[in-house]
């Protein structure tokens, strides 16, 4: 145990020490703050002008208040008359209109899918005003308590959650720092490996240890560092949001933080084993890429399409059945969890279909990189990997 | 006493060690020559456990070779190689404590041994930024900074220059005269002839001879014995009437004799000095070289 440890602080300070280390962290940061501050440029500008509102009968009388409370806000609003309050509902229901309005036209309920934006919100609340100010003008005196009651009343179908945007940004986070940590540490693993092979050192390493040894050792050193810098990257992403204020308690942040650490260990635990059992297989640095970019692929194809199914569709079945496929699990699942709304049982199905796959990446790696490692030369076939001696 | 025991080694189809058998008693020097591919690496290979023989055996102090006791093996393998980007007295360090040392003995010996070997001063240097010559020394450092009590090296001396070929002849020593067994392989046979008290000849992947070289040099079985004669004013055929003289041709100036076993070479002085002056008469003694010539076959030169 105590040479795995050796190997893992030697591995683990040759990294850390090194420039790369501290710069690629920076770098990180800088492209994870350029992105937070993108897509919230996107979602402010989401909001469009224009406004769709399905009035029932009984509130048609607001129609004109609307008109001039948006013409002033310089908003559109475009009103739909329905039947009944029921068709309205249908109306938002179905995506028709963005709000249904029902009720005595000085505070009229307002049915809405998951809430009223801020600024339909006011052009409501501005006619329902003027509307009350108009019917009440021969009487003064009564004016002021009638133009106080009245308000629209906003009846949401599913209420938004508070930490929704919070939910689906630490998702994405930590899918985005799985991704780039496995990519990164595992291709350094696999480079570890080559390096050794290429310089020869590795036969006065394995005339005294054995080759799991160094496998291991190799793995948890650069495990460790990838560790540390998401340890970093989420701390100072999370402190950026504390202080801006976006941080809501209760979204689930410890499960979420926890979730992200477990799947990122298992994860890299199987991705670096396969980057070592592949580096095992060429003696020379140029020829590590053309062996690492198979399992690139499947890594990259993993994220993108489980990113942006977590930011366009978060309860899609694509979604699900991605985050049960083992090689895609540990960087898609985590940011289901943050969502919020997985059963247990599937995560404890992907759990389990995980780590089973890992063990057998374990025991097939090992194998692979016990057998090839000491071969010079040549790259190893795989023929030769898994039968030769 | 390392012993390698009825080791048969085979990478597919080819046959790479066939029963290489050979031991080393503590405190002696054994030299070990052959060809290239005969076997010499892989049968250090096999005794460091980086490979694994089909058969065999490799025992030390009368019992099988396991990963603890491979730990007191200092290994030199044929392809040098230290980790590039990792400073000299780390990496001695790190490789003392990979085989067993505690921090502090480590460090002492990582610092003793680069003294030792004139490379203290560039201890806190990347590896990959030192001389070729500096990163043998180094090399040989690794081998050596845990205190092994065997020596396993593949030709130690290749690539050394002379300074350094003296400060590793001596440490070898010094290491055999502590107790220790000592194996090494070389080309550079006037040198393994100079140090070693025992040397083995491999030839496609066995041992074809061994002993003191002494031994080795008596040793065609015949018992016949060479006799150069430098005497100038001897003619030819001189020799032709002396008893006990079975061949004899001229080489430049001189008479080389050969001598029937049990044949006495004062007869053959007393015809030499007949002849008139002799300048030279010297028993010639098979080099180490022609030893090998002749154990390995004809062609085959290292």
């Amino acid at each position: 145990m105590r040479t795995v440890l050796l190997i893992t602080r030697r591995e683990f300070l040759a990294r850390v020490r090194g420039r790369a280390f501290v710069i690629s962290t920076a770098v990180i940061l800088l492209i994870l703050v350029g992105y937070s501050l993108f897509v919230g440029s996107l979602s402010s500008a989401g909001d469009s002008g224009s406004t769709t509102v399905a009035v029932a009968p009984e509130t048609l009388g607001i129609t004109s208040a609307l008109r001039t409370a948006a013409d002033d806000q310089g908003r559109i609003v475009r009103v739909l008359p329905v039947s009944d309050a029921a068709a309205g509902r249908a109306l938002v229901a179905s995506g028709d209109a963005d709000a249904a309005l029902s009720g005595p036209p000085t505070r009229p309920r307002v049915d809405v899918e998951t809430s009223l934006g801020s600024a339909t919100g006011s052009v409501v609340t501005v006619a329902t005003t003027l509307l009350a100010q108009q019917q009440l003008l021969p009487d003064p005196s009564a004016a002021d308590a009638a133009i106080a009651a009245a308000e629209p009343v906003v009846v949401a179908a599913r209420p938004e959650d508070p930490a929704q945007g919070l939910r689906i940004g630490l998702g994405a986070f930590g899918a985005f720092l799985l991704f780039f940590s496995i990519q990164t540490y595992g291709a350094m693993v696999a480079q570890g490996v080559v390096e050794e092979k290429s310089s020869r050192v590795v036969e006065i390493v394995l005339a005294t240890v054995r080759p799991w040894q160094l496998l291991l050792g190799k793995v948890l050193g650069l495990g460790a560092v990838g560790l540390l810098q998401l340890v970093v990257l989420g701390g100072v992403g999370l402190g950026v949001a504390g202080t801006a204020g976006l941080l809501v308690a209760g979204a689930g942040l410890t499960g979420t933080l926890v979730s992200v650490l477990v799947w990122y260990l298992l994860g890299f635990t199987m991705y670096a084993t396969v980057y070592a059992a592949l580096g095992s297989l060429v003696s020379r640095q140029e020829d590590t890429q053309s062996v690492l970019t198979p399992v690139s692929i499947v890594v990259l194809i993993g994220f993108v399409a489980g990113f942006n199914l977590v930011l366009s569709a978060p309860t899609s079945t694509a979604l699900t059945v991605l985050s049960l496929i083992p090689p895609w699990t540990p960087l898609v699942m985590p940011a289901r969890i943050a969502l919020g709304g997985v059963p247990l049982w599937e995560v404890a199905l992907a759990f389990v279909l995980t780590a089973a796959f890992t063990a057998l990446v374990l025991w097939l790696g090992g194998r692979i990189y016990a057998r090839s490692v000491l071969r010079t030369g040549a790259r190893v076939s795989w023929r030769e990997a898994f039968t030769g001696r | 006493m390392l012993e390698i025991d009825g080791v048969s080694k085979r990478y597919g189809t080819v046959r790479a060690l066939q029963d290489m058998t050979f031991s080393v008693r503590p405190g002696e020097l054994f030299g070990f020559v052959g060809a290239n591919g005969a076997g010499k690496t892989t049968t250090m290979r096999i005794v460091l456990g980086v490979l694994a023989a089909d058969a065999g055996e490799v025992r030390l102090e009368g019992r099988p070779i396991d990963a603890a006791r491979r730990r007191r093996i200092g290994y030199m393998p044929e392809e040098r190689g230290l980790y590039p980007k990792m400073a000299v007295g780390e990496q001695l360090r790190y490789l003392a404590e990979l085989h067993g040392m505690s921090a502090g003995d480590a460090k002492a010996a990582a610092a003793r041994w680069t003294a030792r070997l004139g490379v203290a001063e560039r201890a806190g240097e990347e590896v990959q930024k030192l001389s070729l010559g500096n990163q043998q020394r180094v090399q040989l450092a690794a081998a050596l900074v845990h205190e092994p009590d065997v020596l396993v090296l593949d030709e130690p001396f290749s690539g050394l220059d002379p300074v350094a070929v003296d400060v590793m002849s001596t440490v070898l020593r010094e290491r055999c005269d502590a107790g220790a067994p000592v194996v090494f392989s070389s080309h550079q046979l006037d040198l393994v002839e100079r140090l070693c008290d025992r040397v083995g000849i491999v030839r496609d992947g066995s041992m074809v001879a061994q002993g003191r070289v002494d031994e080795l040099r008596a040793g065609d079985g015949t018992g016949a014995s060479t006799v150069v004669v430098h005497a100038p004013d001897a003619p030819a055929g001189w020799t032709d009437d002396v008893p006990g003289v079975s061949a004899s041709r001229a080489e430049h100036e001189r008479t080389v004799v050969t001598l029937a076993a049990g044949a006495d070479d004062q007869a053959l002085l007393r015809a030499a000095l007949a002849t008139g002056p002799v300048h030279e008469f010297t028993h010639r003694r098979p080099s180490l070289t022609e030893l090998f010539r002749e154990a390995v076959g004809e062609g085959v030169v290292a």
